[in-house]
């Protein structure tokens, strides 16, 4: 216990300022040392600050804006409750295992989300509506683009700092915003509210609300509309709420037809399987080929096995780390789940222990004989892809309940058939990694799509 | 008629007996032909050791197994002991809550609830709620012990009891069922009936849950009737961490005093929070001490755990009218040392383990 009073205290932060709380978890690192004491709030306060959330006032949208702004650069450039970038982007890099150029990218990527959240939400707008009902348009009748809510919570998850980015176009509409942090990085988000702060939003705009998993739902509760991260379970439990937004498995995909030669895009294929740590739900899940796929899996193989197995802070780092006995549950998953496929890197196991209690999540590649095999859709938080074959007319089943599709192709008619197809969000063609996004890009459409409505007004 | 052979198990609620000639006084009482129960009687046949001998200490208690589940089937009136005589005076028979499965039940005998009502009553005093004002009770009725508790408590202390009829297993049915709307739903009922009584009775002591309260902060008109109206809270039923206790006190409810109470229907009672605890302190039972009486364990082993360790809790009610030891309930707590003269542990923070996730999650990046 007296290891754990010196601890940096990471407090609730709450309509009324910061909350230090009796209730807390120690937060660790991957080796498992202690990192910081975060205070979890009862379900009374939850219900407090969620009303507390609907009483307060919409901040003028100028004012807000330009917060937003400063609130991104001092997030990813300035000091924040006094730590500097490098100390945060450590920290986060050491308890979520991320490598350390992914969570300096993620900052600067939130960053330019803050400074563009307006013109980010604007690309939602529909092209008949206006943003406000002064707007001249409306004298003879128009679309008025409105908040379908006034406050908005997010369960968040920790497999990327970036996530942070996109619940900032929630505050850029006026929505107040409540976030429930993740234990594997409260940093990100507490920052981030900390210096959203500093910059102008008031105590009541927004705030960070760490509870025990009990707790979780007060928050979606006590929210006009919400949004969580999850798998299938989550997916399926909020499924028929129509104030729920579940962020579910992405499951991404590239496609290579026979007409394209696989070889001139190898790079871009395997960034696609490594970037961001292999842990965003952008990564590639499978790799379907229309022709040979054991040279396809070959070569992937040889690519992703000469990476190095480094400590997350490590400049050079690619490979996502975890705690050794996390990292070993998610070895005999995958090795149960890879059972009648050929590893071609990964069979043996892909857990490489770094001797302090972490371990590196090597990269796996498994060559599937099907197109419609239940492998290509396991999607796991580290560098692991299904190559599998395709043909035309296998079709579209097996490329469906994707969140981005890279494909790899000449042949129009099957590009016409992916845009089409309701269960992909974005289609990628050529050359481009599934990782691929901007600011006013939607990523599983746009958040705006949700938190707005139209609504006609006509005056005299 | 009763049987006075026992005086020891006959003293008044604020004599502490001395516990080893309790325990064997007991055990003489529930385990002889004349005066046990016969349920007791016939249950002591397939026991592998004869109570009235071995049985010479709280200690002792953990020989036996764990009936509690027997308490389903069995008869009512086979758990009344015989030395009541033929007409026995019953309070009432009391169900658990059936959490899971069907309901255990047990028989209030009067003189066990005379000697309960007097040690809560003193409770209840020393705690500063106020006499002659009303209660307002939100709280499981029906077949509970609560209701008649809280009856019975108005009325010692001079007031009306007014009651929202509430069924804590229909709640868990919704919930079970993944039906949240509804049980939210009832849930709202509940509290909108508590609107009727606060704007026109003189309530001065408000009785309910932690997660009715919580959902009562949440109105504004509510807080507002309960600021101007009410001296005390009283809780119990569920958890209440000290954090949620300083906002109330604090920003919810300044200026009232809330004192939680840790019963069951298995112990016919239970334990009442300690006095004088400060804002930093866990919410501390201390039980009825030696009528009821805790142990706080690691389920594996069923050692007890060290003092401000958590663990399991095992209850013990040994009294002349009922006899319910060694029953390991599901309840977490972490183990407190008793104040001077109790029997077993004291308890604080009873609840299920905080867990920040529900379970690991492997498939999928979140």
């Amino acid at each position: 216990m007296a290891v754990a009073a010196e601890l940096p205290a990471l407090d609730a932060l709450g309509p009324a300022g910061a909350y230090h709380a009796r209730e807390r978890q120690t937060i660790t690192d991957v080796a498992g040392n202690p990192l910081a004491e975060l205070s979890l709030v009862p379900s009374l306060f939850v219900t407090r600050a969620m009303a507390a959330l609907h009483k307060a006032a919409t901040m003028p949208v100028d004012e807000r804006l330009a917060a937003l702004a400063r609130a991104g650069d001092a997030h990813a450039m300035g000091s924040v409750d006094g730590v500097s970038p490098a100390d945060h982007q450590f920290i986060v890099s050491r308890c979520s295992g991320m490598p350390i150029s992914v969570v300096r990218s993620a900052s600067e990527a939130i960053a330019r989300s803050a400074a563009q959240a307006y013109l980010s939400v604007q690309h939602a707008r529909p092209v008949g509506a206006v943003n406000h009902w002064r707007d001249p348009l409306t004298r003879t009748g128009r679309a008025v683009w409105t908040r379908r809510g006034d406050v908005f919570a997010v369960h968040a998850p920790g497999n990327h700092p970036g996530v942070h980015g996109l619940w900032l176009e929630a505050l850029a509409l006026g929505y107040r915003v409540a976030v429930r942090p993740s234990r594997r990085d409260p940093f990100t988000p507490h920052r981030l509210i900390s210096a959203l702060r500093t910059a102008g939003f008031g105590d009541d705009q927004v705030v960070l609300l760490p509870t025990g998993y009990d707790t979780a739902d007060a928050i979606l509760r006590g929210a006009d509309l919400a949004m969580a991260y999850g798998g299938e379970d989550v997916m399926r439990k909020y499924a028929t709420q129509t104030k729920m937004l579940p962020q579910g498995p992405g499951r991404s995909k590239i496609l290579l037809t026979a007409d394209v030669d696989w070889r001139d895009h190898l790079d871009v294929i395997v960034a696609s399987i490594t970037h961001e740590g292999g842990r965003a739900c952008v990564n590639t899940t499978a790799v379907f080929v229309e022709g040979d796929t054991t040279p396809v899996a070959q070569a992937l193989a040889e690519r992703l096995a000469a990476i190095p197995s480094l400590p997350p802070q490590d400049e050079h780092a690619v490979l996502p780390v975890l705690p050794m006995a996390d990292a070993h549950e998610l070895e005999r998953y995958l090795l149960a789940k890879a059972a009648g496929t050929v590893p071609w890197l990964g069979g043996d196991g892909v857990v490489d222990e770094l001797g302090d209690g972490s371990a590196v999540l090597r990269p796996a590649v498994h060559e599937l004989d099907r197109p419609d095999a239940e492998q290509a859709g396991i999607e796991l938080s580290f560098p692991c892809v299904w190559v599998a074959p395709w043909t035309p007319e296998a079709g579209l089943e097996p490329l469906k309940e994707t969140l981005v599709i890279t494909a790899i192709t000449h042949d129009t008619r099957l590009v016409d058939a992916l845009v089409a197809e309701p269960t992909i969000s974005n289609v990628y063609v050529g050359d481009h990694p599934t990782y691929w996004i901007e600011p006013g890009i939607p990523h599983d459409g746009y958040l705006a799509d949700f938190l707005m409505r139209t609504k006609a007004v006509i005056r005299d | 008629m009763l049987q006075r052979e026992k005086p020891v198990l006959d003293v008044a609620f604020d004599v502490h007996p001395d516990p080893d000639e309790f325990i064997r006084a007991a055990m003489e009482w529930h385990f002889s032909p004349t005066t046990g129960s016969p349920f007791w009687l016939e249950r002591a046949k397939s026991l592998e050791f004869d109570p009235r001998e071995h049985v010479r200490s709280f200690e002792d208690l953990t020989l036996f197994p764990n009936v509690t589940n027997e308490l389903r089937d069995v008869r009512a009136q086979d758990l009344i002991p015989q030395g009541y005589g033929p007409h026995p005076e019953v309070v009432g028979v009391f169900e658990s809550g059936g959490t899971t499965g069907a309901p255990k039940r047990v028989v209030m005998l009067r003189d066990w609830w005379d000697r309960m009502m007097a040690w809560q009553v003193a409770h209840l005093h020393a705690h500063g709620v106020p006499r002659d004002r009303n209660w307002l009770v939100l709280i499981p009725s029906g077949p509970h012990m609560a209701g008649e508790l809280t009856r019975r408590q108005a009325a010692e202390l001079g007031g009306l009891k007014f009651a929202i009829d509430m069924d804590p297993r229909w709640v868990k049915k919704l919930i079970a069922a993944g039906k949240a709307d509804e049980a939210n739903a009832y849930a709202e009922h509940l509290i909108d009936q508590a609107v009727f009584v606060l704007q026109t009775q003189d309530i001065g002591v408000l009785m309910s849950t932690p997660p009715l309260l919580e959902r009562l902060a949440r109105r504004d008109d509510l807080v507002e009737l309960v600021r101007q109206k009410v001296q005390t809270i009283e809780w119990g039923g569920a958890h209440m961490d000290a954090d949620s206790r300083h906002l109330y006190r604090t920003e919810v409810f300044p200026g009232l005093t809330l004192d939680g109470n840790y019963g069951s229907t298995m112990v016919l009672g239970g334990a009442a929070e300690r006095l004088d605890l400060t804002d930093d302190d866990p919410c501390i039972f201390d039980p009825f001490s030696p009528y009821i009486t805790f142990s706080v364990v690691d389920p594996d082993s069923g050692r007890k755990v060290a003092y401000g360790e958590r663990g399991q809790v095992v209850m013990n009610h040994v009294s002349k009218a009922f006899l319910l030891p060694n029953n390991l309930e599901r309840d977490v707590a972490t183990r407190i040392r008793p104040l001077g003269g109790q029997v077993g542990d004291s308890v604080a923070d009873v609840t299920p383990v905080q867990r920040f996730d529900d379970e690991t999650v492997i498939e999928g990046v979140y």
